[in-house]
């Protein structure tokens, strides 16, 4: 059918002519805003659907069908050029779904309506150029464009250090894509002098294969490796995104002071930019410079896991806690991508979509529960308790509460188990003293989460808690579809194993040369 | 050779309407006693001639490069290219002292008639084929600059600014023109294309000679473009002049200066691997780079948001040289790319910057706070163009960013490309305090700025098009700035 060329263009746009009718509506009509954006999301997720429909899981590259490519600026061959592959389609849905679930969850948003839905759109549609570009150029357009509607998002709506936060997170992530530009620039002069590639070009696909191991370059007097020191260039870009120990300091901050719909957008599908860069760009463009820091890479995953962890058990506010939790799960993603077998890289493209959808459930709870209380603290900074017997108070926000905590735990039958367990199948073959000590983090995994929900959901009913009110109507509207997802991802995961297989089989098999 | 002379003319229009419209203004000032008359009658007059400049420029355009007046001036198309950016930058920074109050009344006349003089200097520097040409440039350009820096007579800021840039102008051309009568002696022409042929037979001794004076005639065209170390006046000076000066200087005597840079660059050491153009280019990397840093790193800590962009035009200054030092066309192309770009970004940001100063008397950071919500569309002219200055994409600061880093790397200068990129990430924080201010605080007061009117948010809104349309559709500007030759006669 001819609408498949189209697909990838609709469902990147759609957003953007949503925040354009956004911005058209009149100002008073605020509810009109919040249902235009309702259905612009969802159309879109529908559009994401009908691409999975279309997909055929046999093939291994990028999907021709879909593949769209027309010449930008000639002079410098660059193209706007999407495409999608079973790497970035679960990537692809996960965006679609909690966009249309996050407008649900900012219909409590208050200020400046408009323009939070018209940067809200503006957002997601950044997020798909991200997860769609072929084009290094373009790819890196998207990644940075990415950080304005971001900065304003975090900036106008967020919590008491929104500023701080803001500006943080926009300085941090833009030094480490910075670097990346002189990397892509780097490449498109080096390229031309592969023999297999001959042109300067920017094309991803073309890039990869791992053509500039024997190159060197000059920098600050020193003769360096090309493709060592460019990896080291992108890992900081993608690292800082992730984030990896020690890049992580904003995360905190931004996550804290991000409206619920942002946290959820920044844990749910930022993060993953980070190692979905590392699997479309900085593995299969250096994959012999990837195996040389592979080790590294694991070791700097487990510091995440049981750092993440630690300071998570640390935290008295509860999205403090959530947000390092997040560094921990994430660093159970880069040691299965950094063991580069077939278990571990699909374990940990698994787990990316696994975390997105338990980790944004946890958010979403939390922001439902602030909403209530107008306070996130666990133990309060004077040294009382913050909550205290909300399971008898508000028993179906705990149901949902204990089953994003446990699919977040990784708890067999809900879906971070499956995650998990194919990363820890994959990294026993290659770093057995890193699975060992990362099935630490595990343990600390749970100890965090059981501690939190015993001193929250457990004991005493404060005074102040049993005026709360439990879900309403559109709160579990939007809590039910991600409860579904967790508990049937858990079970059955093949439909999304089968979308990635032989995608990551084909990367994995590309780094086994090397 | 009159005849040969008179052909010339044809390629001489620009310049010639430029001094008509200068002698036009003269005119008009000196017939009209009624000061409410006089000044719509000056400003028609300066708009027309500059737009006749302008469309005079375009019918040059295409033609085939020529050294005109037996070599004394080029006219080709990157030289047409700078000069249609300096008649724009003019032409804005006419149209914004004719709006602000800093200009006294009486004065807003006078300002029109310098600032044509000053470009009419601009637009020989660019097309100066010897050392008398550039002279002649450079000193029109900077005499009269000292006049315009002076304009406030009665504010101390503003005298102390006039005394500084004519002692440092007048010391720096001094040194210069001590370096070129040097250079003269040594190598017998001041035409700069028998001073590349010179330069190639040359023994050692004679370089060590050179040396120096190379060294003294950059320090006259660093002054210019505000180059560290030679920059110490320009913070000063562009923080006393009246807004709308400093938004000119910012723009003509910089592109001026970068442009004529370019073309002696090209022409002297366009020979690779002579000594000297070792030298030059070694000289032109440290300079280029401590520029860079030192503007971005100054810029951080101001309070005056004036004082702010003069360290950021300080920088992007160092950006140019970065283009410059390659010496080859992928380096003009991209500079030229970066002068067409940065004209718009900074007539918005100091167009907007002038509207704000003359409302509330001084122009400190604070007084942009909650901007959008009394003006959003200039909040947001301002964020698109803060964020273009520091290199965002889409928006054109990142293209011609792209374009600069593209020529250091497709010469393997990946030291100074990565110095480069460092910097952008300093100077994304001091862009983003403004932006910050502006839309994530709320507003001191709730008095609206009187000069955004509606006219004033057009003409803003119609500079910051240009700001994003060529940061999504650059092929054509590509491809234009990539054709436009810069003659070399050997």
């Amino acid at each position: 059918m001819s609408g498949s060329s189209s697909l990838l263009n609709w469902i990147l746009w759609m957003p953007i002519i949503g925040a354009i009718g956004v911005l058209l509506i009149p100002k008073m009509k605020e509810e009109m805003v919040r249902y235009w954006s309702l259905i612009n999301t969802s159309i879109t997720f529908l559009l994401s659907i009908l691409l999975y429909m279309r997909f055929d899981t046999t093939v291994a590259g990028m999907q021709a069908p879909f593949n769209v490519k027309i010449p930008w600026i000639e002079h410098f061959n660059i193209y706007y050029s999407l495409g999608v592959d079973g790497i970035s389609l679960p990537m692809i849905l996960l965006t679609g779904a909690l966009f249309v679930i996050c407008v649900l969850c900012s219909w409590t948003v208050k200020k400046a309506v408009k323009a939070y839905f018209a940067l809200f759109l503006f957002l997601q549609s950044t997020i798909f150029g991200v997860f769609m570009a072929l084009d290094f150029f373009l790819f890196y357009v998207y990644w940075e464009v990415m950080l304005i509607p971001m900065f304003f998002l975090i900036g106008v709506w967020g919590g008491e250090q929104k500023e701080y936060a803001a500006v943080k997170f926009f300085l941090y992530t833009f030094f480490g894509s910075i670097l990346m530009l002189v990397g892509m620039i780097g490449l498109y002069f080096a390229s031309a002098n592969v023999p297999e590639i001959g042109v300067n070009t920017f094309d991803i696909l073309a890039l990869h294969g791992g053509y500039f191991s024997e190159m060197t370059v000059g920098l600050f007097g020193m003769e360096l490796s090309f493709s060592k020191l460019f990896f080291i260039f992108m890992f900081i870009g993608f690292a800082i995104k992730v984030p990896i120990f020690p890049f992580h300091t904003w995360l905190p901050h931004a996550h804290v002071q991000a409206p619920t719909a942002i946290s959820v957008i920044l844990a749910g599908v930022l993060l993953k930019m980070g190692t979905y860069g590392f699997l479309r760009i900085a593995f299969p463009i250096f994959p012999e410079a990837s195996v040389y820091f592979a080790n590294m890479i694991a070791w700097l995953g487990l510091i995440n896991i049981i750092y993440g962890a630690l300071c998570a058990m640390a935290q008295t506010d509860v999205k403090r806690l959530i947000a390092y939790s997040s560094v921990s799960h994430m660093g159970f993603v880069m040691v299965g991508l950094a063991a580069m077998t077939v278990q571990g890289m699909n374990g940990a493209v698994l787990q990316m979509f696994n975390h997105g959808t338990s980790t944004a459930m946890l958010f979403l709870l939390i922001g439902i529960l602030y909403e209530r209380s107008h306070h996130r603290w666990i133990v309060r900074p004077d040294g009382t308790k913050g909550f205290g017997g909300l399971y008898t108070q508000l028993p179906k926000f705990s149901v949902v509460f204990v089953i994003a905590m446990f699919a977040s735990m990784g708890l067999p039958g809900l879906s971070g188990f499956i995650s998990e367990a194919l990363i820890f199948l994959g990294i026993y073959q290659k770093f057995t003293t890193i699975t060992v000590l990362a099935l630490i983090g595990l343990l600390l995994g749970a100890a965090y989460l059981l501690w939190m929900f015993k001193r929250m959901f457990f004991g005493e009913v404060l005074e102040e808690c049993k005026t709360y009110s439990d879900m309403n109507a559109r709160e579990i509207a939007y809590m039910v579809p991600l409860c579904i997802a967790v508990i049937f991802f858990g079970i059955i995961p093949a439909p999304l194993l089968n979308i990635m297989k032989a995608s990551v089989g084909n990367l994995v098999s590309l780094m086994s040369n090397f | 050779m009159i005849l040969t002379y008179l052909a010339n003319i044809g390629r001489y229009v620009p310049e010639l309407l430029a001094v008509l419209t200068m002698i036009g203004l003269l005119f008009v000032d000196s017939t009209y006693d009624n000061e409410d008359k006089k000044k719509p009658m000056v400003y028609a007059t300066a708009i027309i001639g500059l737009l006749s400049v302008l469309i005079a420029l375009l019918f040059n355009w295409g033609d085939e490069p020529v050294a005109i007046f037996t070599g004394a001036m080029i006219v080709d198309p990157f030289s047409i290219l700078m000069k249609i950016i300096i008649v724009l930058g003019t032409l804005g920074a006419i149209y914004l002292s004719s709006q602000s109050r800093e200009i006294y009344w009486y004065l807003k006349s006078e300002f029109s008639i310098i600032a044509v003089g000053v470009m009419i200097g601009g637009m020989i520097l660019v097309s100066a084929n010897n050392f008398l040409m550039l002279y002649i440039g450079i000193e029109t350009l900077s005499v009269l600059s000292y006049v315009l820096a002076n304009f406030k007579k009665d504010d101390e800021l503003s005298s102390e600014a006039g005394l500084k840039y004519v002692l440092y102008g007048g010391m720096a051309s001094g040194v210069m023109l001590f370096g070129m009568s040097h250079i003269f002696g040594v190598l017998g022409t001041i035409q700069f294309s028998n001073v590349s042929v010179a330069l190639a037979s040359l023994s050692n001794t004679e370089i060590a000679i050179l040396l120096p004076s190379f060294l003294m005639f950059f320090a006259g065209i660093g002054y210019k473009i505000a180059a560290v170390p030679f920059h110490m006046w320009s913070p000063d000076v562009y923080e006393g002049s009246p807004t709308p000066v400093t938004a000119f200087f910012s723009i003509v005597p910089k592109v001026a200066g970068i442009a004529v840079l370019m073309r002696v660059s090209l022409v002297f050491f366009g020979e690779t691997g002579s000594t000297l153009q070792v030298g030059w280019v070694g000289l032109l990397s440290v300079v280029g780079a401590l520029t860079m840093t030192l503007g971005n790193v100054s810029a951080i800590n101001q309070r005056s948001v004036k004082r702010m962009l003069a360290y950021s035009s300080i920088s992007h200054a160092g950006m140019m040289l970065m283009g410059i030092l390659v010496l080859n066309e992928v380096g003009i192309s991209a500079v030229l790319f970066y002068s067409i770009v940065y004209l718009f970004m900074t007539l918005v940001a100091f167009y907007i910057v002038t509207f704000v100063t003359d409302q509330y008397q001084n122009d400190h950071f604070e007084r942009f706070s909650g901007l959008v919500y009394k003006h959003p569309l200039m909040a947001i002219s301002m964020a698109i163009v803060m964020f273009s200055l520091a290199g965002i994409p889409p928006l054109s600061g990142f293209v011609a960013k792209f374009n600069i880093l593209i020529a250091l790397i497709n010469d393997a200068h990946y030291t100074l490309a990565v110095i480069a990129v460092l910097n952008s990430v300093a100077a994304l924080y001091y862009y983003l305090k403004i932006v910050r201010l502006m839309i994530l605080k709320d507003s001191e007061s709730s008095e609206p700025v009187s000069l955004f009117g509606f006219v004033n948010q057009s003409v803003i809104v119609a500079m910051v098009i240009p700001v994003l349309f060529f940061g999504i559709f650059w092929s054509k500007i590509i491809s234009t700035t990539s054709n436009s030759i810069l003659l070399v006669i050997q």
